[in-house]
């Protein structure tokens, strides 16, 4: 590489005054940054997330398609205020719409949610919502046009009345039904509430002999720690996912961030110090998963207060052996502070999720930010970040260049294409504030925006039991890069998606896809040309194209 | 260190006439003056001097040897389409099989005038330059190995392969539009100026099945350019050879913006190619005069050609190799509106350069139908075809697929200029029109065995007819 004096002095120059938060590494990002457009006025997407705090946690947004026209749909979080319903009508290419419709849950039933989470629960082919409460949890059975039906009942799962903030969801091996991990916070009851008071988490698990999901039995995972994010992963590569699991040191004793053995038979284990787990105690709030290096083991962004962290296995690590160390530094991902304005306290980090929003095939990190409410040593101005990915594996802060350097306090979120043209875009729910949401218009240019790179979007069909694949593995590869997704519900905070997966491919005009099912099959080679909706069902010998309405 | 910055889109400096001079060094520098003497990418409709300056600087580039100084070479990337760093570092710099393997465009290009076909000599390698091998040899499982193919008239031949690509586009859209409506599944033949490809059915919820489709790439455009009908774009395949074969990388696909670096290829040298540069090269190529058929001056040549041009009918030779497509418009625009990213197109600017292709004096003597379109006699369909069978398969001599493509599976060679480009076939391997024709298996056996069984008087006026069409010295 080469690069004039005169330019790194000055990009040095520039970034010295311009940006606090850390002597960035001196290859410049020459890179495409997205115009993010904050449109949800326009959109019709009017939302906030209110409450007192009980909500100081949560905002979540589930985004997923419930009308069948495979759009992506918002369900919203609203705290105190009612959970929405915003059904998409954006043209592709065109400006972002959304139009709110009614869900039909009673009063009592659409207040008090902090989170929300999309998938098929019971394999009828309309996406559910599982909505995290205070109070009794929900799953809301979906049906034709975005129609929905509560059926704690009919699938005997117990709500609960604790303060939820976290879920995840897995099908185990040869199961008809997932598996569901919900996380707990304070238990508001218990005597010295808050402090040291955090409520047990709960596994429940399908009754494996019924024809339809009963959830009469739960496992309770304890201790918990006051969690506010968990994602099952194959951490290492075993083919059976672990519970990872966040949680808020501010109010745990003794606490600190938790993996889980999920056995298919057998009581969940915590892996513990003498199985080489490193005890970390962080405010954890949100948890992001990829696999950066492309060596098959993920890394984990975990979001807090201060730094975030970037975990990677560490070379003592071994196959049960889960040994992290962190490289948030290296990676220049620490995002301890905001990267604008005067405000040099640390910052607070919410959703986390991964994502190539400038389809260059490198992955960026977007992170909600936020004062919890009106902590004096943490940032009150704290705008999300848009960490994106550079040479080296390093990230580099373009938030303020992107335009979602706004005075917010974000929560939840969804980093998902809204008006399928390729390019992703961002919705934050924010703390007693309308929701944003940010149009993705390209890079920005002297004449107006210009598209980025290629980009691939896969939806997957895995067949009459767990249709989207949630837990495979979805690899495209390009040339000699290999890029990975693993399909998940679970971790970000409190916010969930299901759809199309997307994948930035550069220069790339083809690409091959590979998918290893959630059996563990690999499937054949798919050969696709760029810039399109795939559409890959398991066992079919080609790839179908989906075309968006004009 | 020689260090390039791109010139801000605000700097106006003159294109035009620009080409007249470049001198701005010693005239015996070993530097090729033409790049970079355009500053700004042209724009709009370029007038008749406009273009012939322009074509001017494409036409020094084309011929240019390109030197070291220039950025020829490339020893830290390798041929790949996708920019991709070696694993080794070669000591020479020419390889045949990854390259770079010639100083000039022309060096391959030039059978028998400049922009022409190449003898065996010229064959190139194509190893993707991803996990191939990186060191030298010829061997068929490392590379498919390729003769050079002229260019005289391809910017007609882009401009029906866009408006072919076009059609499919609208007939996918206006099946997607009838499921829609209908809630039915629709099927749909994908027929444009009368060539097929096959069929696709499109779903009311906006799937999309393309197990039916032949010839042309799921995306449905068609990419008219290279034996296997891989490249899209004489911009794209301008971009793809100047790095393969001169290590020369454009800023439009290696630059800072995709690759974080400016000289990827760890040359010395920073921003080799401009856009601008890479839009003389295409205007000069798009230009170029389409080949002829020619009026032999002996009696019993013309006699023969003038039976041989029923046989070509007769034998089924025409149902591939179509003598005429029509052509609605003349005008080319570059950036054009296929590539995708990678290679500049239409979206990536604020508006792209218009040749009227009118403008040229060959373009005064093509014919016309009754509706005004441009007949272009390429004697090609644009269409990809399995050319071999379990009999005749002596085009199925290359192991490896091509983005996609299977390996014996090649696009019509369109035959205006045969009678001028010899050796033929898609390795050159074949030294006579009669052995070409009777190594066509698959699509094309039936047409071959017509010919095989065919008299010798009908033979010897197809070949007749076919060394009429050349390309004019």
């Amino acid at each position: 590489m080469r690069y004039s004096s005169k330019l790194i002095s000055l990009l040095l120059g520039c970034s010295l005054v311009g940006s606090p938060v850390v002597a960035e590494s001196e290859v410049p990002f020459t890179f495409d940054v997205p115009q993010m457009e904050e449109v949800a006025a326009s959109a019709g997407l009017h939302h906030s997330y209110e409450g007192p705090w009980e909500f100081f946690v949560g905002g979540g947004v589930a985004s997923f398609d419930c009308n069948g026209d495979r759009m992506p749909d918002l369900f919203m979080a609203g705290g105190t205020a009612p959970v929405q319903l915003f059904v998409n009508r954006s043209k592709a290419g065109g400006d972002i719409k959304f139009e709110k419709v009614a869900i039909g849950l009673s009063e009592r039933d659409g207040a008090k949610a902090l989170g929300a989470y999309p998938l098929d629960v019971d394999n009828d082919g309309h996406t559910d919502i599982v909505v995290l409460r205070l109070g009794e949890n929900l799953v809301l059975k979906g049906g034709p046009d975005c129609s929905f039906t509560k059926v704690n009942r009919s699938f005997a799962l117990e709500g609960g009345s604790a303060w939820s903030t976290g879920f995840a969801a897995s099908w185990e091996n040869g199961a008809q039904f997932p598996t569901l991990a919900f996380g707990n916070y304070v238990d508001r009851r218990a005597p010295g509430s808050p402090w040291g008071t955090c409520e047990a988490n709960v596994l429940a698990k399908p009754n494996s002999d019924a024809t339809t999901p009963d959830y009469s039995s739960s496992i309770a995972l304890e201790p918990g720690y006051c969690t506010l994010s968990m994602l099952f992963t194959d951490w290492n590569k075993s083919g059976t996912p672990a519970l990872r699991i966040t949680n808020d040191r501010q109010y745990y004793r003794g606490g600190q961030e938790q993996l889980w053995r999920i056995p298919a038979n057998g009581a969940p284990r915590q892996y513990g110090r003498s199985q080489g787990w490193k005890p970390l105690r962080i405010w954890g709030m949100g948890i992001a998963e990829a696999d950066l290096d492309q060596d098959g083991l993920p890394e984990y962004a975990l979001s807090s207060m201060g730094d975030t962290m970037l975990q990677s296995l560490d070379k003592e690590a071994d196959t049960d052996r889960p040994t992290y160390r962190d490289t948030a530094y290296e990676k220049q991902m620490t995002a301890h502070r905001p990267y604008t304005g005067t405000d040099l306290k640390p910052s607070t980090g919410w959703h986390t999720q991964f994502a190539d929003i400038n389809n260059d095939t490198r992955l960026d990190l977007f992170i909600a930010k936020g004062n919890v409410e009106a902590m004096p040593d943490f940032a009150a101005f704290d705008p999300d970040n848009l960490l994106m990915g550079g040479v080296g594996g390093k990230f580099h802060e373009k938030g303020k260049e992107a335009g979602i350097a706004l005075p917010t306090r974000g929560r939840g979120g969804a980093v998902v294409d809204l008006n399928a043209d390729g390019m992703l875009d961002m919705v934050v729910v924010n703390r007693k504030a309308p929701a944003s949401l940010f149009q993705n218009r390209g890079a920005k240019t002297s004449w107006g925006n210009r598209p980025m790179g290629n980009w691939l979007a896969i939806e997957l069909d895995n067949g009459k039991v767990n249709q989207f694949a949630v837990g495979a593995k979805v690899t495209v590869k390009t040339g000699n890069v290999t890029q990975s997704r693993r399909i998940q519900v679970g971790g970000g905070h409190a916010s969930g998606q299901i759809g199309f997966v997307h994948f930035g491919l550069g220069v790339a005009e083809r690409a091959k896809i590979r998918v290893q099912w959630p059996n563990g099959d690999w499937s054949h080679e798919y050969r696709v040309f760029a810039n399109n909706f795939v559409q890959v069902t398991k066992d079919k010998p080609d790839a179908l194209y989906w075309y968006p309405k004009p | 260190m020689k260090t390039r910055f791109l010139t801000p889109i605000a700097t106006v400096v003159c294109l035009f006439g620009a080409a007249a001079s470049y001198a701005t060094g010693k005239v015996w520098e070993e530097k090729t003056a033409a790049i970079g003497t355009i500053k700004e990418l042209p724009r709009g409709v370029l007038d008749k001097k406009q273009l012939n300056d322009l074509i001017k600087v494409g036409e020094d580039l084309f011929t240019a040897k390109f030197t070291k100084a220039d950025g020829a070479g490339r020893p830290g990337s390798t041929q790949a389409i996708v920019p991709t760093k070696v694993r080794h570092r070669s000591e020479q710099a020419f390889a045949r099989l990854s390259g770079p393997d010639a100083q000039a465009c022309s060096s391959c290009h030039n059978d028998p005038i400049v922009g022409g076909a190449g003898d065996f000599v010229t064959n190139v390698f194509l190893s993707e330059g991803f996990t191939n091998a990186d060191f030298d040899t010829s061997d068929p499982q490392f590379s498919n190995e390729r003769g050079t193919n002229h260019l005289f008239g391809a910017g007609l031949i882009e401009l029906l392969a866009r408006e072919m690509s076009d059609d499919l586009a609208k007939l996918r859209s206006r099946a997607l539009k009838d499921a829609s409506t209908s809630g039915e599944p629709v099927e749909v033949a994908l027929t444009t100026k009368g060539v097929t490809f096959g069929f696709l059915t499109a779903m009311p919820d906006g799937l999309v099945d393309l197990t039916k489709i032949e010839g042309v790439d799921t995306d449905l455009v068609i990419r008219p350019f290279s034996q296997k009908g891989v490249m899209t774009s004489l911009r794209q395949f301008t971009v793809n050879a100047l790095n393969h074969h001169h290590g020369m990388q454009a800023v439009e696909r290696f630059g800072a913006r995709w690759t974080g670096e400016n000289d990827f290829d760890e040359d010395g040298n920073d921003n080799e190619i401009f856009a601008q540069d890479v839009s003389a090269l295409v205007a000069w190529q798009a230009t170029l005069k389409t080949p002829v058929q020619k009026t032999p001056a002996s009696e019993g040549w013309r006699t023969a050609a003038q039976k041989g041009e029923s046989v070509f009918t007769e034998l089924g030779c025409a149902t591939c190799h179509i003598k005429a497509l029509p052509l609605k418009s003349l005008n080319f625009i570059d950036p054009g509106p296929f590539d995708v990213a990678g290679t500049l197109n239409n979206r990536q600017i604020d508006k792209s350069a218009t040749y009227d292709l009118a403008l040229m004096e060959w373009a005064k003597s093509l014919p016309r139908n009754d509706k005004g379109e441009v007949l272009v006699a390429l004697f090609g369909d644009l269409k990809r075809h399995k050319m071999t069978d379990r009999r005749i398969a002596a085009l199925g001599n290359e192991l490896l697929s091509q983005r996609f493509v299977g390996r014996d599976i090649f696009m019509t060679s369109e035959l205006w200029g045969v009678g001028s480009t010899a050796p033929y076939g898609h390795r050159n391997d074949f030294t006579t029109l009669d052995s070409i024709i009777l190594a066509h298996g698959g699509e094309g056996r039936a047409a071959r065995d017509s010919y095989d069984k065919s008299g010798d008087g009908d033979k010897s006026a197809l070949i007749a007819y076919l060394s009429t069409l050349v390309i004019a010295k």
